[in-house]
């Protein structure tokens, strides 16, 4: 004990140099600046290009668009005649269907959840097909299916006239953005219900409360994730394009979405009316956003707690397992069965003449593997997946570990920030906004000449891909306490391998499924392909749809049927082999 | 390999907050520092400068002769030759216990059959040896504890961390655990610094204690010197006090500027106390600053006729202050009383192996030992009952393991880092 010496605050002079250094708070905000500054010029190349194209609308004189420095004629042009009535039309379909998505989204949620349904593995599964699948896919397949000359007259040989009707109209639409929206409304409302226990239905139980008492007394404490699932489905069906391209403009019912394109890919392009367009629509998108964040002011739902068990799950009988079964099995039918047999239909159909089951035939598989055609598309996208997969991982690991520490300062926050943006910006808007300003003349001069090749279109499938894939890491990379890495780094290990050994064994499994889900996303991604694509090279999503538009439908079809089946089996192969090289990894599977 | 710790002038901001200041300290080889203080108080930010994991402003940091931190040099943590416990014992999830501590031995780059036996000796050496192969998430709070000591201890590291291990768990295990705590990392040789905020358990592991406050180390001394020679009011109360008197220095009472002992009037009578550092005898307002191991409820109250207030507190039984009993509670060795003195003030934690009664008037002795009269820089100020941190157990009694599951230690609120 005498060894050890008291010397506290020495009174003379500080041989260490203890003098505390007044350029350190300088010092450490220039830090967090450099920190911010590879976010702030990614934002610049991603981001900036939607504030030129959003300016145009107020200024066209600035772009060299009109004659005014300042007008508001393109809203008074947008909010009068036919796009009027297209923002009406995207608003009404857009709430009718965040409004269906929700109700079936909670009752998937609640009998997946809450019950002992037999295969909820495969239902899991279907909901995430169904978040993967792109919108224009579950549209193609009902046109498939219902078209004159489609696959049910033929089988049928008789006009569905009645069902077209209801397809290739406001019902139809309005199911297939629902359909699309159920996995998000289901990822916003589950973790609420799984969370939530029995505790209060046990209590109001208790106090005497029947099951229609217990319900609404649930429903408030299930509001933030109602709410939640509302906004997003509300937001994404607005901006979705995939069904105003192909459903809503077969049926001639216009939505934003495809307004917005005609105006940009008209000739001459129309960007200050897109641009309005554009402005509205965000408004719309902001509108959801904020009336769901208004709706949990001031209200804390916290329904996770260390007291909270999991619920356990009521045993159905066997008359509730075959209703359970028929709901759930139903709205799968519905929305991916259905459209999956009208493809499937559609492209082992023969071109002509009578429909017998020995009429079926590969021959539409033999010409789209024989034209090449479809070969050169899906390598195209096949490449340009690929990259920006590769990218939105990497980018996406760095965005999401700063996102996990988010308050870490203001390097956080405005990452946060533009992500939101970026999840919330429209891609029709982002790929107009990226056409506008990489075709302004200042561009060129800059050197910047990105319009027109495929790394302006990689660029946006980045914007669109970043986010989500930034998300998707916060939450694993968030998991993953800091003590683990430094444990590793304390007992000997340097940086790098301390990471691959403590670290990534645990985030293998969400990286994986990052990639996948960029993957896919950017394989059949069908807007900011329409309007970014090179000249001369064709991405599988508009080769398909351009054959949809009539001349050979079993070719386009065929076409789909082989992409899909690549893409899961693409998806089945990864899995297989993270499971099998990494077995923990899987046990401790943060994602899925 | 074990080596001699000094830090000398270590200091660390965040931003515009001084979490450490000017911190010096040295252990010496195999001796067992812990660093005892309240959340904020920067002792986490302190064992990560050690660490590596954090870089300190300016200062040093030496293990034997190698520079961990001196001026822009910062050795990487994979190559302070250290290890450390973690408060959440940060074990890869995603290893069976024998490769958590296998993964912290490759370090030393041993044959496969050397550390095979190297990792199941250790295992073994804390009761571990059946549940080599299980996953963290198989085992208990205290298991998975056990791993992370075993992952500390393998490499035989000359410097051992410990980031408040036992904060996780209940108090049973907690007492379990810090014996183990205390006899392997002795027997492993290392220089050890542990912190805590827990005064009950720094005492039971030290052979020194630093006491943080601020950012500063207030104090550094054995268990002994803190607990009988509180450097301030805050030592005192961090490491256990029954209660606080406030009063005044009663004028000639004390033997001189020399003598270390000083009678302070106070509502509940004349108390005899130590002379804290910087009282001087010409202050007016002290406190009395009182351990509960101090006081003693006199064996025969109805003996004792003094009056209140004119005991001096260190005389034979009844001459200390009289008051009320107002809690009674039983803790299996006797009963633990909180007892009201005239002026409002309470005594807790005061134990005597007889029951008093809610309501019963009591006389106690006060052995002046246990007393420290320090300036009262806010006079006036009632003493707040509620304030004072649980009492610890006196060090000349440490507890046993059945006494260290009676008494709460003091639980603060979350360590901010």
């Amino acid at each position: 004990m005498a060894e050890t010496t008291t010397a506290t605050r020495p009174p003379g002079p500080d041989p260490a140099g203890a003098d505390p250094r007044p350029h350190a708070l300088a010092a450490a905000r220039l830090r967090s600046a450099a920190r911010a500054l590879p976010w702030t010029l990614f934002a610049a190349v991603l981001l900036l290009p939607v504030g030129g194209f959003l300016l145009v609308a107020f200024s066209p004189r600035l772009f060299d668009q009109g004659g005014s420095w300042f007008t508001l004629s393109a809203f008074r042009q947008v909010l009068t005649g036919w796009t009027a009535r297209a923002l009406v039309d995207t608003c009404l379909v857009g709430a009718a269907a965040a409004v269906l998505a929700t109700v079936v989204a909670t009752a998937l949620a609640w009998i997946t959840e809450r019950t002992d349904l037999a295969g909820r593995g495969l239902w899991r599964l279907l909901l995430w097909a169904l978040l993967l699948a792109p919108s224009y896919l579950e549209s193609l397949g009902w046109t498939w299916l219902v078209e004159p000359q489609g696959v049910l007259s033929r089988l049928l040989g008789q006009d569905p006239a009645v069902l077209r009707g209801l397809v290739f109209g406001p019902v139809g639409v309005i199911w297939v953005l629902a359909s699309r929206g159920v996995p998000f409304a289901y990822l916003a409302v589950s973790a609420l219900i799984r969370g939530m226990g029995r505790e209060f239905e046990d209590a109001a139980r208790t106090y005497g409360a029947g099951r229609a008492a217990t319900a609404r007394l649930l429903l408030p404490i299930l509001a933030p994730g109602l709410w939640a699932g509302f906004a997003i489905v509300f937001a994404e069906s607005i901006s979705d394009y995939g069904v105003a391209a192909t459903l809503a403009a077969q049926a001639n019912f216009p939505l934003v979405t495809g307004a917005m394109e005609q105006s940009v890919s008209t000739f001459p392009a129309q960007f200050q009316l897109a641009s309005a367009m554009g402005w509205l629509l965000l408004g719309l998108v902001a509108l959801a956003l904020l009336a769901q964040r208004r709706s949990m002011r001031g209200r804390s739902f916290t329904v996770l707690s260390g007291r909270t068990r999991p619920a356990v799950r009521s045993r159905l009988s066997a008359r509730g397992q075959a209703a359970a079964l028929g709901t759930v099995g139903g709205f799968f039918l519905l929305s991916l069965g259905v459209p999956a047999f009208g493809a499937a239909a559609a492209s082992l159909l023969p071109s002509g003449g009578r429909v017998t089951l020995s009429a079926l035939t590969l021959a539409n598989f033999r010409q789209v593997l024989r034209s090449g055609e479809m070969l050169s598309a899906l390598g195209y996208s096949a490449r340009m997946s690929v990259i920006t997969a590769s990218a939105a991982l990497v980018l996406g690991a760095f965005a999401g570990r700063a996102l996990a520490r988010r308050g870490s300062g203001a390097a956080g926050r405005l990452l946060d920030l533009l992500l939101l943006a970026s999840i919330a910006l429209p891609s029709v808007l982002l790929a107009s906004g990226y056409i506008f300003t990489y075709n302004l003349p200042p561009a060129s001069e800059l050197g910047v000449n990105l319009y027109g090749t495929s790394t302006l279109l990689v660029l946006g499938y980045l914007a669109g891909a970043l986010p989500s894939a930034a998300r998707l890491l916060s939450g694993s990379l968030g998991q993953i306490s800091d003590s683990l890495l430094w444990a590793a780094r304390v007992h000997g290990r340097p940086a790098a391998s301390a990471w691959s050994g403590a670290v990534l064994p645990l985030v293998a499994g969400s990286l994986v499924w990052t990639w996948l889900i960029a993957f896919c996303g950017t394989l059949l991604e069908l807007p900011v392909s329409q309007l970014l694509a090179p000249p001369g090279d064709e991405p599988l999503s508009v080769a398909i749809t351009r054959q949809l538009q009539g001349y050979d439908v079993g070719s386009g079809a065929a076409m789909t049927v082989l992409v899909v089946a690549a893409a899961l089996a693409l998806i089945a192969a990864a899995l297989g082999a993270l499971r099998l090289l990494l077995p923990a990894a899987h046990r401790l599977e943060a994602v899925a | 390999m074990t080596a001699r710790l000094r830090v000398e002038n270590l200091s660390k901001s965040f931003g515009a907050a001084r979490v450490l200041d000017r911190v010096s300290f040295t252990v010496p080889p195999g001796r067992f520092l812990v660093l005892l203080g309240p959340s904020g108080s920067g002792k986490t930010t302190l064992l990560r400068c050690l660490a590596g994991i954090e870089r300190a402003d300016s200062g040093s940091i030496h293990l034997g002769e190698l520079p961990l931190a001196r001026g822009r040099t910062h050795l990487a943590p994979d190559r302070r030759d250290l290890a450390m416990v973690f408060q959440d014992y940060a074990l890869w999830p995603h290893m069976s216990a024998t490769a958590n501590v296998g993964y912290a031995l490759r370090r030393r780059r041993l044959d496969r059959e050397q550390a095979r036996l190297r990792v199941e000796r250790v295992l073994e050496r804390v009761g571990l040896s059946g549940q080599a192969e299980q996953y963290p998430h198989q085992l208990s709070g205290g298991q998975q504890q056990r791993v992370a000591l075993a992952r500390a201890l393998v490499a035989e590291p000359g410097l051992l961390l410990f980031d408040e291990p036992l904060s996780n768990l209940d108090a049973d295990l907690r007492e379990r655990l810090r014996v183990e705590i205390a006899t392997l990392t002795r027997e492993s040789g290392a220089t050890v610094v542990y912190i805590t905020h827990d005064q009950a358990e720094a005492f039971a592991l030290a052979d020194e204690i630093g006491v943080l406050e601020g950012g500063s180390l207030v104090q550094l001394g054995s268990p002994e010197d803190v607990y009988h020679r509180p450097a301030s009011p805050f030592v005192a109360r961090f490491t256990g006090l029954a209660g606080e008197l406030p009063g005044e220095l009663a004028p000639g009472s004390a033997g001189g500027a020399a003598c270390d002992r000083v009678a302070v009037r106070t509502a509940a009578g004349v108390v005899t106390a130590v002379r804290g550092d910087r009282l001087a005898l010409t202050d007016g307002a002290v406190r009395v600053l009182i351990r509960p191991a101090a006081v003693a409820l006199a064996r025969d109250p109805g003996a004792g006729s003094g009056s209140d207030g004119d005991g001096d507190g260190s005389g034979g039984p009844g001459g200390g202050p009289a008051g009320t009993v107002v809690d009674t509670a039983y803790r299996g060795r006797g009963y633990d009383h909180v007892v009201e003195l005239p002026g409002g003030a309470r005594l807790t934690g005061i134990f005597d192996r007889r029951a008093h009664p809610r309501g019963a008037r009591v006389h106690l002795l006060l052995d002046p030992e246990g007393c420290f009269a320090f300036a009262d820089p806010r006079p006036g100020r009632p003493a707040e009952p509620g304030t004072a941190p649980a009492p610890a157990p006196a060090p000349a009694a440490r507890a046993s393991a059945a006494d260290a599951a009676e008494t709460d230690p003091v639980r603060t609120t979350l360590e901010v880092r």
